[in-house]
């Protein structure tokens, strides 16, 4: 794994939200930051101060930003869409806000299309990590008919099935109860220990998920 | 397994939505379209190697051409008048369309043929005897050849004259109408020249030429028969062998010069134009049905791909390369694709092969395996198809 893989921000400040931004105190919006991995990081972001955005910016989602994110020394505005492709495989895996399954596909085929892309968890241990998050049995069903609370856990095993230096995870845990958030805080933690991996989690509140190695207010 | 698996989500999430219906009729269209246009291809092409004489056995002879001098009442009396001289020949060979010129000698002694059926009974003419070089020749049996000395001649007779004799003087007379194989059969006694220098050869007729209306002897005879003086004689007709026998300019410069040809050609100039017509209304068509078709198959990838928006941007989202859902796509239409084109041209080249087999049986000899303008129409539209292919997928995964 590149566990050296750093983060970038300088100067960072999405254009729509420019203005509302800039009328408040901020650790991240127009900073100069550098992160390194193996880092763990919290941002607590209230609402409506670009913590979604953020992460998309940082996935290479969106261009509409001034300033600039650097992944290790390249620019991510600069990759091309194979590029971009490829870091996203290797390097990258992200647990949207708003969880973006496959509604048509069942749980296991969400998972399955996604561990078919780089192959490096076994079907067995897939089989294992829904077995612990207690949705097993959700496997042959439709996405779209699947709790929020299923759909939740899937798309974090979505997210932990391949390669990766950096977890971007944006409020992971919003529709889990404590019991399987300490499951799914537990089985992230241990792919990103083997991966030698950093993670950013951006929530709302506070929280004590996991011994952040930093903590930042958006 | 693994692949199989990929392919059956990725299918699931691109194609489940596309229609099937939609799809057949597209490609269907664009088969038919496409055999189409080939086909009027072929028929264009077919046709010209008639004309043009490109097929080995040149059955329609039209690409070659009898010249003579007319015969006016102001030059009836004086032959000398109606020969070519070197010089008409060398203009010949500068005139428009003209590919070679060639002298159709005559045997200038008495040449007097006769046949005993029985003792005392039999028949005796006199015999026009011509050559023309083996080039021009459109039958060239293996007996064609004559060595001085030798005491047979093979005799190659115009087909016309058989049918002459068969439909019009056989039966008038009451005689037996004959086949070209008992002809060929038939020993004919071939004196040449008259008194003491009288020289005696036993004829066989080894083959009929659609091509040249004359009796046709080898050149080496004719010459032989002619002797040393007459080797440089000028000759009353000559054979051109032409691109275009209806093309305007030769028939122009046959005109001015006051020369007579073979009218007859003017009839496959005639059919010519018909079936090049036919075959331009045919290509027109078919272009118009393919690039309908093309249209069609074009939009129903887009919609397809549109349809699957969500789909293909949540798959580039999860990590899937731009380039691995190309491929995907190819892989899936180019089979359809591929089959399309493969059904027009074997429709093609079979009507290729029905033509070459019926042709056959009709005297008109048409080639076993398409040529070469067909191919490359084939390469063509398999390109242009491709490419558009690509493009849709293309421009329909960027967005664009």
């Amino acid at each position: 794994m590149a566990q050296t893989l750093s983060l970038s921000l300088q100067g960072l400040i999405p254009i729509p939200l420019r203005e509302r931004l800039q009328s408040r105190e901020s650790e991240i919006w127009l900073q100069d930051i550098h992160w390194t991995a193996p880092a763990q990081i919290f941002l607590q972001a209230p609402s409506g101060t670009g913590k979604t955005t953020l992460v998309h910016i940082l996935y290479g989602l969106r261009n509409d930003y001034e300033g600039q994110v650097h992944w290790g020394s390249g620019e991510i505005r600069k990759m091309d869409p194979e590029q971009l492709a490829t870091f996203r495989q290797q390097e990258l895996s992200v647990i949207f806000q708003d969880l973006r399954l496959f509604p048509s596909l069942t749980a296991w085929e969400n998972l399955e299309i996604k561990r078919m892309l780089t192959n490096t968890i076994s079907e067995e241990e897939l089989r294992s990590w829904m077995d612990r998050l207690g949705i097993a049995d959700r496997s042959e069903q439709a996405a779209a008919t699947l709790s929020y609370g299923e759909q939740q856990r899937v798309a974090i095993l979505r997210a932990l099935l391949q390669p990766f230096s950096w977890l971007l995870m944006d409020e992971p845990f919003s529709h889990l109860d404590a019991h399987n958030t300490e499951l799914a805080a537990q089985l992230i933690l241990e792919v990103v220990t083997r991966n030698q991996a950093a993670f950013l989690l951006l929530d709302l509140d506070d929280n004590r998920h996991f011994n952040y190695t930093q903590k930042q207010i958006l | 397994m693994k692949a199989t698996n990929q392919q059956v989500l990725l299918h699931k999430l691109l194609l489940e939505g596309a229609s099937a219906k939609r799809m057949w009729a597209a490609l269907i269209a664009m088969g038919i379209g496409l055999a189409l246009l080939l086909m009027a291809i072929l028929i264009w092409w077919n046709f010209n190697e008639l004309l043009r004489g490109r097929v080995s056995d040149d059955s329609l002879g039209s690409s070659f051409l009898t010249v003579s001098r007319k015969v006016t009442n102001e030059n009836m009396g004086h032959p000398e008048q109606t020969v070519f001289s070197n010089s008409d020949l060398e203009d010949f060979r500068k005139a428009p369309q003209v590919e070679d010129v060639g002298k159709l000698q005559s045997l200038k002694p008495r040449a007097y043929m006769s046949m005993q059926i029985a003792p005392g009974a039999g028949f005796s003419t006199v015999m026009i005897l011509e050559a023309v070089p083996d080039r021009f020749m459109d039958k060239r049996p293996a007996e064609w050849e004559w060595l001085a000395g030798k005491p047979s001649v093979p005799i190659i007779l115009s087909s016309s004259f058989l049918s002459l004799y068969n439909y019009a003087f056989a039966p008038g007379q009451g005689l037996p109408q004959l086949s070209e194989e008992t002809i060929k059969a038939l020993p004919f006694r071939l004196e040449i020249g008259e008194g003491n220098g009288t020289a005696t050869y036993t004829a066989h007729v080894v083959g009929f030429s659609d091509r040249i209306t004359s009796v046709l002897v080898p050149e080496s005879f004719i010459e032989y028969s002619n002797g040393q003086a007459a080797a440089n004689q000028p000759v009353s007709r000559l054979i051109l062998k032409v691109k275009d026998p209806s093309a305007t300019q030769l028939n122009e410069f046959l005109e001015s010069h006051n020369y007579v040809t073979n009218s007859e050609m003017q009839r496959w100039s005639k059919l010519r134009s018909i079936v090049q017509v036919t075959a331009g209304i045919t290509g027109g068509l078919a272009l118009v049905l393919l690039g309908v078709s093309l249209l069609v198959f074009v939009l129903f990838i887009e919609l397809t791909v549109s349809r699957a928006r969500q789909s293909v941007q949540l798959l580039q989202e999860i990590g899937y390369a731009p380039s691995s859902l190309r491929k995907f796509l190819y892989k899936n239409f180019l089979p359809l694709l591929g089959l399309s084109i493969a059904v027009a041209a074997i429709l093609a080249i079979l009507s290729q092969i029905i033509a070459h087999v019926k042709g056959s049986s009709s005297g008109l000899h048409f080639a076993l395996i398409p040529g070469w303008p067909m191919w490359v129409a084939l390469i063509f539209v398999c390109g242009l198809l491709l490419y558009q292919m690509k493009s849709a997928i293309g421009k329909s995964l960027s967005g664009r």
